[in-house]
């Protein structure tokens, strides 16, 4: 039946009280249309809106390389969530021009699936992966060499932290903070004293057993049994493989309550857990803020440890290679360093960094700066044939710590 | 009717055929390959079966275990707390504030999921306000132990899936309408009876999809047990997410993510056909009173 | 029917109240938290209104909180949509393929979001790039792609119960009186399902609102959505503003289901009229 409706006047018979509620029904659904349509229109908009974004590279040369030129108007950061202090990123917009846009990845595989789909059109400038996926990147031809004539801020930066076994000529990366793993412990539940990983273990087992909390990474947790036990820790030797998973999760397993990354930002302030594997940075936050800090003992992870590193470089067919080569030079100058070493609590990498601490006030520095001694023994991170292996034994650990 | 039956559903359909089936088919596929070295996440040249005989370790199985018990019972509870309050919603409220308080049931969740964790965090800390109060009072001589136990894994659970059970029971019981219920009362039946006689029956295909709505993506989830129930909150999406993210294996990623699937489809035959065997005989025992009473032929009903 | 109240009644009352005190009970601690100045976020330290200048201050932040609304608005109303006309398919013209759509449906649900995630990034990727579909490109759409699936599902599924087994007899009267079959969908049987809808639709926008692992691996430059964030910000200490902006959020979304509810109601229905319709009783 094809009456078209709208040219008829509708004939209702109906008790007149009605009528106004009739009346107004109709008005309702005509504003319903109305509304749809616009959200209609809406939608299409959002649709057909832009997908690019981002401004042309008018410095680069043929091949894509910075030269120095003019610094285009945008800057895209793909990093870390709450990772740099928002005065620098204002700073650097005041005086050098490009608007800088963040987004936030969890985990360096997800950074890295994305770049390897997007195949050189990501839209993203400045990617900042851990250290010990960068050969990754560099096989898959994920990154852009850096021009380092464009970055003389280098200088101002600790040589101990530059040719990292990664990248050793720092082709491709720059340090934009480091960190290391050790351990806090509650020294009203634990009296006596702990210095060293196995240390650690021996608490987890007995005075901690249910109280512990380890980090929810596979390196992290082989890593607790091979530091423990002198073993180098990027291993492939099966053997070794199988003791670390023999221990972990024959033996450690039953008494840890969880797999945390995080400890500093929830269970230290609230004291959910007597013994915490963690990041030196992390342990900081979380002991300042802890309404009792004195109650909590940090150790640095001894004998041996890792160091880790979070790098700044550029992504692969980056639209505005000039401004991101602008921004890390700007963000490595000593100006700077402070503002970030600060916002972030950990340290940057860069050269005389503790004495401007001091001079600022911050807190717990024992956390941040460490002595070269204790440098030494932080070793770096691979990702190696035994990758595999360690995410199995992650995995049998948590099973065995879930039963 | 020219028109195909599933005319409707064409949209939906074509929807989840380009934007789910598709991609999906596609690393369902990577399940035959394998990790072609330290750097690569999958390669197809080489097919076989290996990555399902790995992913049917003795790990999967302890893990799918306690997946299990945490789904079951996660589901129960959500629906032993959610019926009475879908019922009290749609029946017992006045119609005026039914809308209304379907909002507010929703409302809270439009907080991000890790912030509510959080407040959970906050509210059960051992050394926070409440666990003080309840020691203070007297009801706790030590303090308050729940996070990162079985309990708190089944309490994170229940508090993030109730909407998804609420919501469906409460449209069931709206269907039941007034009319229904007035009719089994001027027959006779007592209010029990009529609830679980009339209402229930009439309200299962929501009851049905709650549960399904509930357990299901549950049995899949990893995040939202180990938020309270830290290490006890072990499930088998742990192990399908480790193999795509740390280990960067997605071959034998999707190959736990299949067989992942194939063991809930296992497990919800199992339930329906056990649900179908107990609830069998109920049935029958009624028409039987029926026909003895009326004396009736089986026939003419 | 007398109005007494049993014992039942109470009890079912009181059982409400505390459900809805459990469902709240996270929440209210998170905004009293948002007024903490303190560096994180669970440890309260001082009282003040600082945290909550993150959402102006911070414009990784405001856009993240923007992006989010705006795909939840949007993916809620397609996955509604696509739900009911589903729904409905499902309900009232049952028959083999309802089996085998309902396993399709199941299976959205069953599939653990990381499989979606990976499976979908180089699927818009070669859509948008391969295919020149510069759509696919925006990252607004391709949230919404993602949100969408197992919102779907879920509104599909909702509908369905709602309208199986409510006798067709009025839609066959409609169909008696001369009505088209599209004017018996729109006045008899979407006005019949229209909790479910609505119900429906609250949930999809809710799990768009928490969407966490699709977004992360199909977000494109400049459109991070709030989950993304906050989990991301977790390795820095989440700060009270986190809370601060949450509380804002919640507020905001309210507001918008306000506005919609004051604006039907100002077209001349009091609001029993309008839940009526909306519970269609």
């Amino acid at each position: 039946m094809s009456h078209p409706r709208r040219s008829r006047p509708v004939r209702v018979l109906a008790h007149a009280s009605v009528a106004p509620r009739i009346m107004a029904e109709f008005n309702r659904r005509q504003f319903l249309s109305v509304a749809a349509a616009l959200g209609g229109v809406g939608l299409l908009s959002a649709c057909g809106g832009d997908g690019d974004g981002n401004g042309a590279t008018p410095g680069a040369d043929a091949t894509g390389r910075a030269t120095g030129g003019e610094l285009e108007s945008q800057l895209s950061i793909y990093t870390w969530g709450d990772y740099d202090s928002p005065d620098v990123l204002e700073r650097f917009t005041e005086e050098l021009g490009p608007e800088i846009r963040l987004d936030s990845f969890n985990s360096n595989e997800e950074m890295i699936a994305k770049l390897v789909a997007a195949r050189g059109t990501s839209g993203y400038d400045i990617v900042v992966p851990t250290g010990q996926f960068i050969p990754q990147m560099v096989e898959n031809d994920l990154l852009e060499p850096l021009n380092k004539d464009l970055i003389p801020n280098l200088e101002h930066m600790d040589e101990a932290f530059l040719s990292m076994a990664w990248d050793p000529e720092n082709q491709w990366s720059i340090c934009k903070a480091w960190g290391t793993t050790g351990f806090v412990y509650d020294n009203t539940v634990i009296t006596r004293e702990l210095k060293t990983w196995n240390d650690f273990l021996d608490a987890a087992q007995n005075e901690a057993s249910g109280r512990t909390s380890v980090l929810d990474d596979p390196a992290e947790l082989t890593g607790l049994y091979f530091w423990a036990n002198g073993i180098d820790w990027t291993t492939e030797d099966e053997g070794d493989l199988q003791a670390a998973e023999d221990f972990l999760v024959g033996e450690l397993a039953p008494h840890i309550a969880a797999f945390d990354s995080y400890p500093g930002g929830s269970a230290i302030p609230q004291g959910t857990h007597a013994l915490m594997q963690v990041w030196n940075g992390d342990a900081r936050i979380g002991i300042m803020e802890s309404p009792d800090p004195d109650r909590w003992t940090w150790v640095l992870g001894a004998p041996v440890t890792q160091l880790w590193m979070d790098n700044w470089c550029i992504a692969k067919g980056a639209p505005n290679i000039e401004a991101a080569h602008a921004f890390i030079n700007f963000v490595l100058a000593p100006e700077q360093v402070i503002d970030q070493v600060d916002y972030i609590g950990y340290h940057t990498g860069a050269k005389d960094v503790e004495s401007m601490a001091e001079e600022a006030g911050l807190e717990m520095l024992d956390l941040v700066f460490f002595t070269p001694e204790q440098i030494e023994t932080m070793k770096e991170g691979e990702v190696n044939s035994a990758q595999q292996r360690i995410v199995d034994i992650w995995n049998k650990m948590k099973a065995a710590a879930g039963a | 009717m020219r028109a195909p039956r599933f005319l409707l559903a064409i949209p939906a359909w074509a929807w989840l055929a380009a934007f789910f089936v598709l991609p999906v088919a596609t690393v369902v596929y990577f399940s035959f390959g394998y990790k072609p070295g330290i750097f690569g996440t999958h390669a197809t040249d080489v097919l076989s079966l290996d990555r399902y005989r790995e992913a049917l370790s003795p790990t999967f199985f302890t893990t799918f275990t306690n997946t299990l018990r945490v789904g079951v019972l996660g589901t129960l509870l959500c629906l032993v707390i959610g019926i009475p309050m879908a019922y009290w919603m749609a029946v017992k409220v006045s119609p005026g504030k039914r809308a209304f308080l379907l909002a507010l049931v929703i409302v809270p969740f439009w907080t991000n999921f890790l912030v509510r964790t959080i407040g959970w965090q906050v509210i059960l800390a051992p050394e926070g306000w409440l666990s003080g109060m309840l020691q203070a009072l007297g009801l706790r001589e030590n303090p308050l132990a729940i996070l990162y136990t079985r309990s708190a894994v089944l309490l994170g659970v229940v508090y993030n899936y109730l909407p998804l059970m609420i919501l469906p029971l409460f449209v069931a019981f709206d269907r039941v309408g007034p009319a229904m219920r007035e009719a089994s009362k001027d027959l006779g039946a007592n209010r029990w009876r009529t609830f679980t006689r009339v209402t229930l029956p009439m309200a299962r295909p929501g009851i049905i999809a709650g549960i399904l709505l509930v357990f299901i993506p549950l049995m899949g989830d990893y995040i939202t047990a180990t938020v309270l129930g830290g290490a006890r909150g072990n499930m088998v999406g742990q192990l399908v997410a480790s193999q795509f993210q740390a280990a960067q294996n997605w071959a034998l990623g999707s190959a736990m993510a299949v067989l992942l699937i194939i063991v809930i489809a296992v497990t919800v035959l199992v339930g329906a056909a056990i649900a179908y065997v107990v609830t069998w005989p109920l049935s029958r025992a009624r028409r039987l009173r029926l026909a003895d009473l009326e004396g009736l032929p089986e026939k003419v009903r | 029917m007398g109005e007494r109240r049993t014992v039942t009644d109470y009890l079912l009352y009181a059982w409400g109240a505390l459900v809805f005190a459990f469902l709240f009970l996270p929440i209210l601690v998170i905004m009293v938290y948002s007024f903490n100045e303190g560096r994180l976020l669970v440890s309260f330290t001082e009282f003040g209104f600082g945290s909550f200048r993150a959402i102006v201050d911070r414009p990784a932040v405001r856009s993240a909180v923007m992006v989010s609304i705006q795909t939840g608005a949007i993916a809620a109303v397609f996955a509604t949509l696509l739900g009911t006309l589903a729904g409905v398919a499902m309900a009232r013209r049952p028959g083999k393929w309802v089996l085998w759509f309902v396993g399709l449906l199941l299976l959205v649900s069953v599939t653990p979001e990381i499989v979606d995630a990976v499976a979908l990034l180089p699927w818009l990727v070669f859509l948008g790039q391969d295919l020149g579909l510069s759509m696919f490109d925006n990252g607004v759409v391709r949230l919404v792609v993602g949100h969408s699936l197992f919102s779907t599902a879920v509104v599909s599924y909702i509908v369905r119960a709602r309208l199986v087994g409510l006798d067709a007899q009025l839609e066959e009267a409609s169909a008696d009186l001369y009505a088209s079959p599209l004017t018996t969908f729109r006045r008899v049987t979407l006005p019949l399902a229209m909790p479910a809808v609505l119900a429906g639709g609250l949930l999809a926008f809710t799990l768009s609102l928490d969407n966490t692992i699709i977004s992360a691996f199909v977000q494109v430059s400049g459109t991070t959505p709030w989950p993304v964030y906050v989990l991301s910000a977790l390795r820095s200490g989440l700060r009270p503003e986190i809370a601060a902006v949450s509380t804002l959020m919640l507020l905001l979304t309210l507001v918008s289901l306000m506005l919609v509810w004051l604006v039907l109601r100002r077209a001349g229905d009091s609001s029993t009229q309008i839940a009526r319709t909306m519970t269609g009783t």
